[in-house]
C-alpha cells in the first residue's frame, strides 16, 4: 500500500451531509412527501456503520481463531434467519436448517480456498482477510439463493400440472421438477454472469473503487476484484444448487406425491 | 364397476373403508369396492363430489387419510411407485405438453427409463397410430396441435408405459361433443385392443353411457349406489336420481 490515500475526517463526513441537504431540499420543493424517511435513514447510516467500524476495529484486534469461526459462524446464522424471513411466506419446513447447512458447507470451501490457496495468509484466520471475505460470501450466498428459491417455488405453482403428469407417469422427483430446478439456478446465475461480462466496462465494482480511494496500486486492486467476481460466480452456483437440492425434497411426500397443500398456502 | 367387500381372482383393484380429508373436509367417506380386470368402469357425480381425488388415489398421486387401497392383491404401499405409476397409467382433463415436439413430449416421460432414451421413430409412429394420428405429428410443436388432437398425445404418452389400467379424469371434459365422442371411442377402442382396465370419471352420463360396462354414483364423497349401465336411466337412491335429472335439465 502506498501512502497516497487521503484519510477522511469526521468533519469531511458532516459536510458530506450536504448531499443530503440536496436531497431533502429537492424532495421538499416537488413535495415527494420522502424527508422523513430520508432523514431517518441518514441518521441510521450514521449510527450503524460508526458502530461497525469500532466493532470491526475490535474484531481485528481479536487473534485467536476461535474467535474468527465464532464470529463467521454467527453471520452463517444471521444470514440463515434472514433468508428464512425473506421466504418466510412460502412456509417451507426446515428452511433455516437447510440455509444454516448449506451456508456452512460454502463458506467453508470458498473461504478455505481463499485463505488457504489464494492469499495464503497467515496464521488462516487473519481477521482483516477473514472478515471480509466471510462476509462477502454470505452476502452473495444470501442474495442468490432467495432469488433461486424464490423463482423456484414459483416455476413448481406454475408447473404444478407438468409436474404431477410428469409423477403421474412414473417419474422421480428428481426428473420432474428438473425443468424447474434449471429455471430457477439459471435465474439467479444470470446476474452474476452478466456481471462478469460487463464488469470494468460501465463502472468501476465498489470495492476496488474503495481500495483505490485508500491508496492500494490499481493493479492490486484488480487482481482483488477478480478474485472476488470469480468467487462470487462459485459461491452462487455451489449454494444455489445445494440448497435447491434440498429445497425441492420439502415440497413432495416420500412417496413421491406433490404436496399441493403447500403450494395452496402461499 | 363391481362394488364387492370381497376380493375374487379377477379384482384388479380393491379400496378398502377409504377416507381423505382435506383441510379439515371430507372429500372421500368410507369407500370400499372392488374393480375388476378387463372392465370398462365409469364414476358418474358432480363436480367436487370426490372422483377425481379417488382416481388420483388409484395412480398414488393421493395417500388415504385412512382406509387400504391394494392393486393386484398388493397393498399399494408395498408397490415399488415407479413401477405402479407405469402399470396404473392416468390420462388427465387438461392434456399438458411441454415446449417442444411431439416427439419430446412423448418420450419426456420415458426418459429416466432405460429404454427411454432409445425409442426408436417407428416405435412412436406406431404409438401414434393407436390414437388415431400419424407419423407427421412427430415433430409438430405440440403446443400448436389441438385440443382434441393434444389429448391424444396426453393418450399415446400414457400408453408407452405399457399400461394395465388407464384412469381417465374427465378427459373430454374441455372437447366440443362431436370431438368428445371421438376420443372416447378411441379409449374404447384402446380398451378392446390393448385388453386394458379402464376407470373413467365423468359428470356426463350421456356420452358415456354406450362404453361403458360399470357404473357407480360418487356423490358427496360416498359411493351411493353401482351396477351396470342400466342405473343410468334408472338409478334407484334418490341422490342419484337428482344428479341424473340435473343433467339432463
Amino acid at each position: 500500500m502506498t501512502q497516497s490515500f487521503y484519510a477522511i475526517t469526521w468533519t469531511d463526513v458532516f459536510v458530506s451531509l450536504i448531499f443530503v441537504a440536496i436531497s431533502v431540499g429537492l424532495i421538499r420543493w416537488w413535495k415527494i412527501g420522502l424527508e422523513k424517511t430520508l432523514l431517518i435513514g441518514t441518521f441510521r447510516t450514521f449510527i450503524q456503520l460508526t458502530a461497525m467500524g469500532y466493532i470491526l476495529t475490535y474484531f481485528f484486534q481479536q487473534h485467536h481463531w476461535s474467535f474468527m469461526v465464532g464470529l463467521v459462524s454467527l453471520m452463517i446464522v444471521i444470514a440463515s434467519y434472514e433468508g428464512c424471513h425473506r421466504l418466510k411466506k412460502y412456509k417451507i419446513p426446515n428452511l433455516f436448517w437447510i440455509l444454516l447447512g448449506s451456508f456452512f458447507i460454502t463458506v467453508f470451501i470458498v473461504l478455505g480456498l481463499i485463505l488457504k490457496f489464494i492469499l495464503s495468509v497467515q496464521p488462516w484466520y487473519y481477521p482483516y482477510a477473514m472478515i471480509p471475505i466471510s462476509g462477502m460470501i454470505i452476502g452473495n450466498a444470501l442474495t442468490s439463493t432467495t432469488l433461486t428459491v424464490n423463482r423456484f417455488v414459483s416455476e413448481i405453482t406454475h408447473r404444478e400440472n407438468e409436474i404431477e403428469m410428469l409423477l403421474s407417469l412414473g417419474a422421480p422427483v428428481k426428473s420432474a421438477v428438473h425443468d424447474s430446478f434449471k429455471e430457477s439456478i439459471r435465474t439467479a446465475l444470470l446476474p452474476n454472469i452478466n456481471g462478469l461480462m460487463m464488469v470494468g466496462l460501465v463502472q468501476l465494482p465498489g470495492i476496488m473503487t474503495g481500495q483505490i480511494l485508500a491508496g492500494i496500486d490499481p493493479l492490486i486492486a484488480i487482481r482483488y476484484q477478480i478474485m472476488i467476481m470469480y468467487m462470487w460466480i462459485s459461491t452462487a452456483t455451489m449454494v444455489d444448487i445445494l440448497v435447491l437440492n434440498l429445497v425441492y425434497r420439502q415440497f413432495f411426500t416420500p412417496q413421491m406425491q406433490l404436496k399441493r397443500e403447500l403450494l395452496r398456502k402461499m | 364397476m363391481a362394488i364387492n367387500n370381497y376380493m375374487n381372482n379377477s379384482s384388479i383393484f380393491k379400496l378398502d373403508h377409504v377416507n381423505y380429508t382435506f383441510d379439515g373436509l371430507n372429500i372421500l367417506r368410507d369407500i370400499s369396492f372392488t374393480i375388476q380386470l378387463n372392465d370398462f368402469s365409469v364414476l358418474l357425480g358432480p363436480s367436487g363430489s370426490g372422483k377425481s381425488t379417488l382416481l388420483r388415489m388409484l395412480n398414488y398421486l393421493n395417500s388415504p387419510t385412512s382406509g387400504s387401497i391394494f392393486f393386484n392383491d398388493t397393498l399399494i404401499t408395498d408397490y415399488d411407485i415407479t413401477l405402479l405409476r407405469q402399470k396404473v397409467g392416468m390420462v388427465f382433463q387438461s392434456p399438458t405438453m411441454i415446449n417442444g415436439t411431439v416427439r419430446e413430449n412423448l418420450t419426456m416421460a420415458q426418459k429416466w427409463t432405460k429404454e427411454g432414451n432409445g425409442l426408436a421413430d417407428d416405435e412412436l409412429i406406431e404409438i401414434l397410430e393407436h390414437v388415431d394420428l400419424n407419423s407427421e405429428f412427430l415433430y409438430k410443436d405440440a403446443r400448436s396441435l389441438s385440443g382434441g388432437e393434444q389429448q391424444r398425445i396426453a393418450l399415446a404418452r400414457t400408453l408407452l408405459n405399457k399400461p394395465e389400467v388407464l384412469l381417465l379424469d374427465e378427459p373430454t371434459a374441455n372437447l366440443d361433443p362431436q370431438l368428445a365422442i371421438k376420443i372416447l371411442k378411441l379409449v374404447f377402442q384402446l380398451y378392446q385392443d390393448l385388453k386394458l382396465t379402464v376407470i373413467m370419471v365423468s359428470h356426463d352420463h350421456q356420452t358415456i353411457k354406450q362404453f361403458a360396462k360399470r357404473v357407480a354414483y360418487l356423490i358427496d364423497g360416498k359411493i351411493i349406489e353401482e351396477g351396470n349401465t342400466d342405473i343410468i336411466a334408472n338409478p334407484q337412491t334418490t341422490a342419484a336420481q337428482e344428479f341424473i335429472a340435473r343433467g339432463i335439465e
